[in-house]
């Protein structure tokens, strides 16, 4: 397929699913607006926020990061997030970017998938924010979220297990990948006893990574830092584990590769590879690192995924003329 | 969409009652200076028109408008647009659908597609002409400077050999019906476009009246797409199955939309420029997998924009080399370069003389009168009769540039007669035409309004082929003349019958 087009496939799939990771965690949030005091819905914002590698809201230059969640209110904090068409990270400017992606590809994608990312963008945008928000704080996030897994089913159902779904699957899990290292990083840094000394639920965190009921049945209600931290990095079978991620993106580097797989590897599938066998080698084993290994993990996962998109982006788009020539 | 219960009364016997100005038909007022497609001038229904007259007739205005608005979300989720650049923005923009389809008998359409094929016929011939031998320049039948001052010649493409010598391998032809014939009103020649929202209509119509389409017997349109594949492969020359692609200038591009369906229909690559390079005379598409081959280009760009080595310098449309690899043989470019020299509306007042000329036969679709504002009589004549006349740029399109004379006021048409001294060799001009009406759903109410018809026509290696239908504009502005969607026309769907 076009190398254009592959890189839009790849967009494609990182827009609809960062889209639908900023849906997640402002769920998260804003269902706990009910029951929770002031102090732990600020610190959930700076998680939100945070997650989602976003400045703090605008606050009198006195106050701190903490101070400036505690003085903002939902409202604004959400609209930011959501319907802010000069934020690039808000849900309608990714959403949109989604479907520009989706309008250069238009020949490969088949119409249904099309019509529903077409439905949903046009349905947010249309949507009036503060109307929404009279019907329940969440409601409008929780449709956004039904409607992308609509469309998660839609692709699922309609396109062929191609180039062109391969791309497609690339950029969602390499999407995946950077946000839940940022996520499970920030998390750790703030819950841990030498961290930033407030409370943050390991529960919580296996909901907003929907990894709570697995975990639940496969290591009971135990719930101590390293092993939500193990399951959420290494579990096979976990979709928002780390572990999940890579090894999608190295299936479906393996069929775009036309040696399937045998050396010698193009320098993503090395990578990727390489950073499957860096997880499951941490001294750490089954068991996250003790306490101080951890950190350099998410360091070099961060890195190597940063390293990872660059590296596709060279292999399979931005190659030299001569590279690609006939043999 | 699923909710819109079907109101379709195809099924019911033609109404011989029916009539223009009563019944659900009391808004339409019949003009005597005008053909109406759906109704005699004594308001009585033309034979082709009853069934679809009855069925509408039995359709309440709200179900109808319900139809209306089904057709018109079902363009904006699938994004059938097109794209409107303005100062500031880009937005994307329905084509307004009327939903009553306009019906031509097998009768008048086998009139009409032997008169495209004579005239594409024509049209090629003169081309391979112009860019050879020049007999027809030499012998006078077209003025030697109207070709070699024409923008649209191409120079370049002076004495090559083009594949089977198929200059135009797709035509849209603009007809409309004026009193009780077809004429020709324009040729496009270059990248025509609308065969898209042909097929659009058509596909929303089918959902809308699935028993009147049944009972009416309409010729189907639905295969253009293979029939525009397998036309465009036959000119390959290297290649039983050339590797074939969709030259697009890009999603900004007002006919986006026609490009990306045109290319996922066919199955093949929608490319723009930065997809292309060029080594060794050869045009490769950059893949995933490295460079691949591209035998055939289907280009929906202009010759300006093809290639900045050859052409315009600054065309980052194109690709440097593209014309270098289509010269060496290892390229085929539809439509060709050059081919806009054949629609260049001066040009088109000696169509009827190239018909004669280069097939010994009489044109059987007729034309326009045309000035040309070139030759001082035609330049006399359109400023003394400017108020009464339609003047337009030689090589304008989309219903820019134009002036039309009765709906002009004093201070245009005085502007625009010095515009026609300045530069005569830029205008023609032509009567207003009495454009025909069709019946359309407009305001919650059946009214007539004016009408044009933009059939394609294919030219293959051998095979010569009239899609049997086309795109039927319509000027939803009452009184309007003006189809184009860029001066608020939309359009509807066209029915040519079997019988």
């Amino acid at each position: 397929m076009l190398a254009r087009m592959a890189a839009n496939f790849y967009w494609l799939g990182r827009y609809a699913e960062r889209t639908e990771n900023t849906a997640r965690l402002l769920e998260y949030q804003l269902t706990r607006l009910v029951d929770t005091d002031a102090d732990e819905l600020a610190l959930g914002w700076r998680v939100v926020y945070r997650a989602l590698s976003q400045s703090p809201p605008h606050a009198p230059a006195d106050v701190d990061e903490a101070e400036a969640f505690l003085i903002a209110d939902a409202y604004t904090l959400t609209g930011g997030l959501v319907e802010d068409t000069t934020n690039p990270a808000s849900m309608i400017s990714c959403w949109g970017m989604a479907r520009e992606n989706a309008r250069e590809i238009r020949p490969r994608l088949p119409l249904p998938v099309w019509v529903c990312l077409n439905q949903g963008f046009l349905w947010l945008q249309e949507t009036e924010f503060a109307d929404a928000w009279g019907e329940g704080p969440a409601a409008l996030v929780s449709q956004a979220i039904d409607r992308l897994r609509l469309l998660a089913g839609v692709v699922d159902a309609n396109m062929a297990r191609d180039d062109a779904w391969r791309f497609l699957e690339i950029g969602r899990y390499v999407e995946r990948l950077q946000q839940q290292v940022v996520l499970l990083d920030m998390w750790d840094r703030i819950a841990r006893p030498d961290g930033d000394g407030l409370v943050l639920s390991w529960v919580d965190l296996l909901r907003v990574c929907g990894a709570f009921e697995p975990y639940r049945r496969d290591r009971s209600l135990t719930l101590r830092r390293s092993s939500v931290l193990g399951f959420l990095l290494r579990n096979p079978e976990v979709s928002r584990s780390v572990r999940y991620a890579t090894d999608r993106i190295g299936s479906a580097l393996r069929g775009i590769d036309p040696a399937g797989g045998r050396p010698p590897l193009a320098p993503p599938h090395r990578m990727v590879l390489r950073m499957a066998a860096a997880l499951e080698l941490d001294p750490g084993g089954a068991e996250p690192p003790p306490d101080g290994a951890s950190a350099e993990v998410f360091e070099s996962l961060t890195r190597d995924s940063r390293t990872l998109h660059s590296l596709i982006q060279t292999s399979y788009v931005d190659y030299p003329v001569a590279a690609g020539l006939p043999s | 969409m699923s909710s819109v219960k079907f109101v379709d009364h195809g099924y019911a016997d033609p109404d011989p009652a029916i009539s223009a100005g009563s019944g659900p038909f009391r808004h339409y007022e019949l003009d005597s200076a005008f053909h109406d497609e759906l109704f005699h001038e004594d308001g009585t229904p033309r034979a082709r028109a009853r069934r679809l007259g009855a069925a509408l007739s039995r359709i309440p205005p709200e179900d109808l408008e319900r139809l209306q608005d089904g057709v018109y979300r079902r363009f904006v989720h699938e994004g059938i647009t097109f794209t409107v650049l303005g100062v500031e923005d880009v937005s994307e923009q329905i084509i307004p659908i009327d939903c009553v389809p306009r019906l031509i008998t097998a009768e008048e359409w086998d009139h009409i597609e032997r008169g495209l094929k004579q005239r594409l016929t024509a049209l090629n011939l003169f081309l391979h002409d112009v860019y050879h031998d020049g007999k027809s320049l030499r012998d006078g039948i077209v003025p030697l400077d109207l070709v070699l001052g024409c923008p649209q010649y191409r120079v370049e493409m002076r004495g090559m050999k083009v594949p089977h010598d198929v200059y135009v391998a797709v035509c849209g032809t603009d007809i409309v019906r004026a009193g009780d014939t077809f004429a020709v009103l324009e040729d496009n020649l270059r990248v025509p476009s609308g065969v898209s929202y042909m097929l659009a209509c058509r596909t929303a119509m089918k959902w809308a009246f699935p028993y009147l389409y049944r009972a009416y017997g309409v010729r189907e349109v639905a295969d253009y797409p293979e029939r525009l594949y397998s036309t465009i492969a036959s000119l390959s020359l290297t290649a039983d199955t050339p590797r074939m692609a969709v030259l697009t200038p890009g999603r900004y591009n007002s006919a986006y939309y026609e490009h990306a369906f045109l290319a996922g229909e066919m199955g093949v690559d929608l490319v723009e420029g930065r997809d292309l390079v060029v080594h060794d005379a050869t045009l490769f598409a950059r893949t995933a997998a490295g460079l691949r081959r591209i035998d055939v280009l289907y280009r929906r760009i202009d010759d300006d924009f093809l290639d900045p080595v050859a052409f315009r310098e600054d065309s980052v449309l194109g690709a440097a080399g593209l014309f270098h690899a289509y010269r060496a043989g290892n390229l085929v470019l539809a439509n060709a370069p050059g081919t806009g020299v054949a629609d260049d509306k001066a040009l088109y007042a000696y169509v009827p003389r190239l018909i004669r000329y280069f097939l010994d036969e009489e044109p059987i679709l007729a034309n326009v009168d045309t000035h040309l504002c070139r030759e001082p009589d035609g330049l006399a004549y359109t400023l003394d009769n400017l108020a009464e006349l339609v003047v337009k740029e030689v090589g304008g399109s989309g219903g820019y540039g134009m002036l039309v004379g009765p709906h002009a006021t004093k201070a245009e048409r005085k502007a625009f007669a010095e515009h026609l001294r300045n530069d005569p060799a830029n205008y023609i001009s032509q009567p207003v035409l009495p454009l025909s009406r069709a019946g359309c759903f407009v305001d919650g109410r059946l009214e007539p309004r004016h009408v044009d018809l933009r059939p394609f026509v294919l030219q293959g290696r051998e095979e010569q082929h009239v899609v049997p239908g086309g795109l039927c504009r319509v000027a939803l502005r009452k009184g309007s003349l003006v189809v184009n969607s860029s001066q608020g026309g939309g359009c509807k769907d066209l029915w040519i019958l079997r019988e």
